[in-house]
């Protein structure tokens, strides 16, 4: 009973911490740059298979999450500054620019996912790292999934803190709470917007990273975690930063206790979540904009 | 003005698409085809959708795709199979697209493939479901689609609708009840099943818990998984709680593979370890190791040992595909899925005509000499005696059949011995 | 009709699309007779995306309210069709899909009352992704199955269903623009709080709105799936038939009937050119074209063809104004 307690603990730390960190991901591009990234998975997979290009070089996994973060923040950087910015141009009001933006992802995920698709094939791909198990507290967790979850919710919180603390932390939330004001102050607001957009676009490579090490992953994977990163993101509240982070360790628990009920009503799970939350309250547990 | 540009523009595109249609002689064809002789042919042409890349691209890399392929290369060699009706022997000529693991774009490949490209004969497409789709289909238009991949069992019900369906492959019937033998001599008392929520699993979830039932096995557990479940802990914690004997994952390879890195990660050592299809694969054996392997229990089987044919068989392939390093022994299918084109190939032969209504029949009802021994079909499925083994195991390297025949190359290891470390 | 008709006496140039259609719609008839079978099949599939298309712009073009639920309406349909295919013919399987359809629509449109914009597109899509996972449920622990087979009509007659089918719709979409429904639709896509105060219940008008559009969807599904043979909810709800439809108006172009059609029919026909050779160049292209699309081309190739001729006509009067 006890193990199982614990089981469910740990397998929802991990997920909890995986889902945080995609939906702070997405919740910044959203807040910030006010586009709602539906390839945000797609960056998810890069930053995983990335990843696999470095361990196949012998690379240890978690030194190669740290060396692709400022490939996935020019990508995500040069994506902005290209592309949205020049739908920036030709959008009429801000409501076009999101939903213009929006189907622009769409676009998006096509192009990365086949791109991909080309590159590194159809395969599924799994690789082993640190696969013997530890005994905690008399129960056996694999060692690998351990180091995921301290890093999940370790870099979870690093990025709250740096939202919270550093100037350009404090930039980033002014701009997403009212861009006009925080453009008066002397903040560049495109320029943070792009930023912001890499910065999402590097949460994602890591969530990616940590992923390979535990799970299988192939160049679809995006589609899944997209979706759930919305289901988060919109449960903690679109646009809000903590709420996400607070969604995501919601959802993980939430995911985990179904799966240990039955696997097979995880994703009827959060589907109906999803659906009674934008029924019921659709601006989530943090408010955040509507 | 400009309205007229824009119609314009549509009306061209509208003649477009119909003078890519065109009118040709075959525009009186109806939908089964109808059967000429083009004096002009010098090929068969052999056509289908495989998938040859998403999820099931392993199928295709190892499982069938490499039987086809040589099995055209060797015929080639040899100049072709002697057609009566046209008086030579005629190559074989390949028309295959993918159909990137996706059932619709399947059967729309399927469908071209038939309907446009208008191939003499056709190959199945990978997975029991993909077969479900592809046996209506085939049927309609009047062509032979042997399966490989794939399982029929509750197609059994339906083929007297489909008589063009056949299949090549021995699945949950024959092989659930050779499991269960196994599990009664060696006193296997009780099982956990895990299925793949597809036409595959539910296949065998139903086939396997019945006859688990039958012999007095207890199931301590039954769970459903989907194909892209990410974490197996729960269940195989679960699994270990109920304290069952056997462990058995129905499912297709990747899940199967995730269960069993699981396994070992958190040093699950039930008496039995099953692995549903991708058990028996030489892939598996490389992965591992085959200390890892030891005793791992999976659908089957053939080995070398099974017949001087086998044997000889094997060697052909081995030698053929030795500087590919994608293709890999299936010691499940491999043998079966030739056997069943040789006896196409000789249906043909004995027909001695392309017309696909003549040699089904003659496919129906006949006896054929092939590498498995004397082979047939009884309503359109590989007969139950014909198959070297329903049940393999890992030992020492080699997938040994463990069926409670006189098929057996060994006698099974149970239970098997913990995860090395 | 009458109506109809003295417009056009009185101003031919109105006649002329609606009588190109028309021709290509007769000739579109006698096709199937008079071409290889495989063309019948792709234009099936043609018409098909036309029919998804002009749907899908009937209410979101329209209203601005980007729905995704497409998939799911086209999904119930193939559905319908699945379960109910041995016990009635084509044209009623279609009439019980549209029907089907038209109930959820209007589901969705009574609970979404508060839903705007972004929030609006994300249920919609999580409509589809729940019923797909939920039927699948259903179906491997109720029934022991994934998938069913469904009952299989000739390439022949499923063409002609889809054709009746898109004529039905076209007629509906022009005589509802012409109506008082049709104008309160443009009131509301101007300005919704404007459009409540001069009396349109705007609530009324985008439900029932919805609820036509979607039937076409589920009729199209209910006849698609009798090509398939095996369906399952992958298949049924697959989200593609949410976003090509989307892509497909945004790159024929939202204002006119003839920017969904022409959108439809090239992107319908590329992927039946390019699926079987190069089926992930496809997808790729698609990508990059729904990009350029939404940059560049805002209304859409038509209003790209549009912005020509009309510059080339500028040109001819200055040109002409220059000599005078």
């Amino acid at each position: 009973m006890l193990v199982t307690i614990f089981n469910v603990i740990s397998s929802g730390l991990i997920m909890g911490g995986v889902y945080a960190i995609i939906a702070m991901g997405m919740s910044i591009q959203y807040g910030v740059a006010r586009i709602l990234n539906v390839s945000h998975g797609e960056f998810i997979m890069v930053g995983a298979f990335l990843t696999f290009m470095l361990v196949k070089l012998n690379v240890n996994p978690l030194l190669a999450m740290v060396l692709i973060m400022p490939l996935m923040f020019l990508l995500g950087f040069i994506l902005h500054r290209t592309i949205y910015k020049k739908l920036n141009d030709v959008s009429g009001s801000s409501g076009a620019f999101e939903s213009n933006s929006m189907l622009i992802s769409f676009g998006l995920m096509f192009v990365l996912q086949n791109v991909a698709l080309q590159i590194w094939g159809s395969q599924q791909q799994v690789y082993a790292f640190l696969q013997r198990s530890v005994n905690i507290l008399g129960t056996a967790i694999a060692l690998n999934r351990l180091v995921v979850l301290l890093l999940a919710v370790a870099i979870s919180l690093l990025f709250y803190l740096f939202l919270q603390k550093s100037r350009l932390g404090k930039a980033i939330r002014a701009v997403s709470q009212d861009a006009t004001s925080a453009a008066l102050m002397g903040v560049k607001v495109h320029r943070v917007g792009a930023i912001s957009f890499g910065i999402g676009a590097v949460l994602a490579g890591c969530a990616g990273s940590l992923i390979s090490v535990i799970n299988q992953f192939n160049t679809a994977m995006g589609m899944s975690y997209t979706i759930i990163a919305i289901i988060v993101v919109v449960l903690g509240g679109m646009g809000s930063v903590p709420g996400a982070l607070l969604g995501g360790f919601i959802l993980g628990f939430i995911g985990t206790l179904v799966n240990y009920i039955d696997p097979s009503l995880s994703l009827v799970a959060y589907y109906l979540i999803i659906i009674i939350l934008l029924l019921v309250k659709p601006s989530g547990l943090m408010g955040g904009k509507a | 003005m400009k309205k007229i540009m824009a119609l314009l523009l549509a009306f061209v595109l509208l003649a477009g698409l119909c003078a890519c249609g065109g009118k040709t002689e075959s525009a009186k064809t109806n939908e089964d085809g109808g059967y000429k002789i083009d004096r002009n042919k010098d090929t068969i042409v052999f056509g289908g959708s495989r998938s040859m890349t998403g999820v099931y691209a392993f199928f295709e890399q190892s499982a069938y795709g490499p039987i086809y392929k040589m099995w055209v290369d060797d015929i080639n060699a040899e100049g072709g199979i002697y057609v009566k009706e046209y008086d030579k022997k005629m190559e074989i000529e390949l028309k295959v697209y993918d159909d990137t693991s996706d059932l619709s774009t399947m059967t729309r490949n399927l469908e071209k493939v038939i309907v446009e490209d208008q191939v003499d004969f056709i190959l199945p497409p990978v997975s029991t479901a993909f077969l479900y789709a592809a046996a209506p289909i085939a049927n309609k238009y009047g062509k032979i689609l042997v399966g490989a991949e794939g399982g029929s069992a509750s197609l059994k019900e339906s083929i007297a609708k489909y008589p063009y369906f056949f299949s090549s492959l021995n699945f949950s019937d024959t092989q659930a009840p050779a499991l269960a033998e196994i599990f009664k001599e060696s006193g296997v008392k009780s099982a956990y099943v895990v299925y793949i929520e597809d036409l595959h699993g539910t296949e065998y979830s139903q086939a396997v818990i019945p006859a688990l039932a039958s012999i007095s096995c207890d199931i301590k557990g039954v769970k459903s998984v989907p194909a892209d479940i990410q974490d197996m802990t729960s269940i195989i914690q679960d699994a270990e709680n109920t304290g069952a004997e056997a462990f058995l994952c129905l499912t297709y390879p990747d899940q199967g593979f995730l269960a069993l890195n699981q396994s070992i990660a958190l040093d699950y050592n039930p008496k039995v370890w099953f692995m549903g299809s991708g058990g028996g694969f030489s892939s598996t054996l490389d992965l591992y190791g085959k200390d890892m392997v030891q005793g791992i229990i999976s659908w089957g089987a053939w080995n070398p040992k099974s017949s001087p044919a086998c044997a000889e068989y094997f060697e052909h392939f081995k030698e053929h595909w030795k500087d590919d390093p994608n293709v890999y022994y299936d010691y499940w299918g491999l043998v079966h899925y030739y056997a069943g084109l040789q006896c196409l190939q000789k249906a043909i032969e004995t027909a001695g005509t392309l017309n696909n209504e003549k040699v089904r029949d003659i496919l129906a009802s006949s006896h054929f000499d092939t590498i498995i021994g004397d082979t047939w079909f009884e309503n359109n499925l590989i007969a139950a005696e014909c198959f070297m083994g329903n049940v393999g195991q890992w030992q020492d390297g080699v997938f040994e059949v463990i069926d409670r025949t006189d098929r057996a190359t060994s006698d099974p290891i149970i239970p098997k011995p913990v995860w090395p470390k | 009709m009458k109506n109809l008709l003295n417009e056009f006496r009185a101003n031919p140039k109105k006649a002329v699309v609606p009588a190109v259609v028309a021709a290509a719609l007769i000739l579109l008839a006698f096709l199937p007779g008079m071409t290889k079978p495989y063309t019948t099949i792709m234009l099936g599939s043609v018409i098909m995306y036309v029919i998804l298309s002009l749907g899908w712009n009937m209410f979101s073009g329209a209203t601005g309210y980007i729905s995704l639920a497409t998939a799911a309406f086209f999904g119930l349909g193939v559905y319908t069709s699945a379960i109910l295919g041995d016990y009635m013919p084509l044209p009623l399987l279609m009439a019980v899909g549209g029907i089907a359809a038209s109930v959820l629509a209007i589901l969705i449109g009574v609970i979404t009352l508060r839903l705007r914009g972004v929030y609006f597109t994300i249920f919609t899509l999580g409509v589809v992704k729940l019923l797909e996972v939920l039927i699948l449920y259903l179906e491997i622990h109720l029934n022991g199955t994934r998938g069913r087979f469904v009952v299989s009509y000739s390439f022949t007659d499923v063409f002609y269903a889809l054709y009746i089918l898109l004529i039905v719709q076209l007629i509906a979409i022009v005589v509802i623009r012409r109506s008082r429904f049709g104008k309160a639709l443009t009131c509301i896509a101007e300005g919704e709080d404007a459009a409540q105060h001069i009396g349109i219940n705007s609530t009324r008008v985008k439900i029932l709105c919805f609820a036509i559009s979607s039937f076409a969807m589920g009729a199209a599904g209910a006849a698609m799936a009798t090509r398939w043979s095996y369906i399952d909810p992958g298949i049924a709800f697959n989200a593609n038939y949410s976003f090509l439809p989307v892509l497909m108006v945004i790159f024929g172009g939202a204002q006119s009937l003839l920017g969904p059609i022409t959108g439809a029919a090239v992107f319908a026909y590329l992927q039946e050119l390019l699926t079987t050779e190069f089926p992930y160049i496809y997808m790729l292209a698609m990508g990059i074209i729904m990009i350029l699309a939404i940059l560049f081309m805002p209304r859409g190739i038509l209003g790209v063809v549009h912005d020509l001729v009309a510059r080339a006509r500028k040109r001819k009067e200055a040109g002409r104004d220059a000599h005078t």
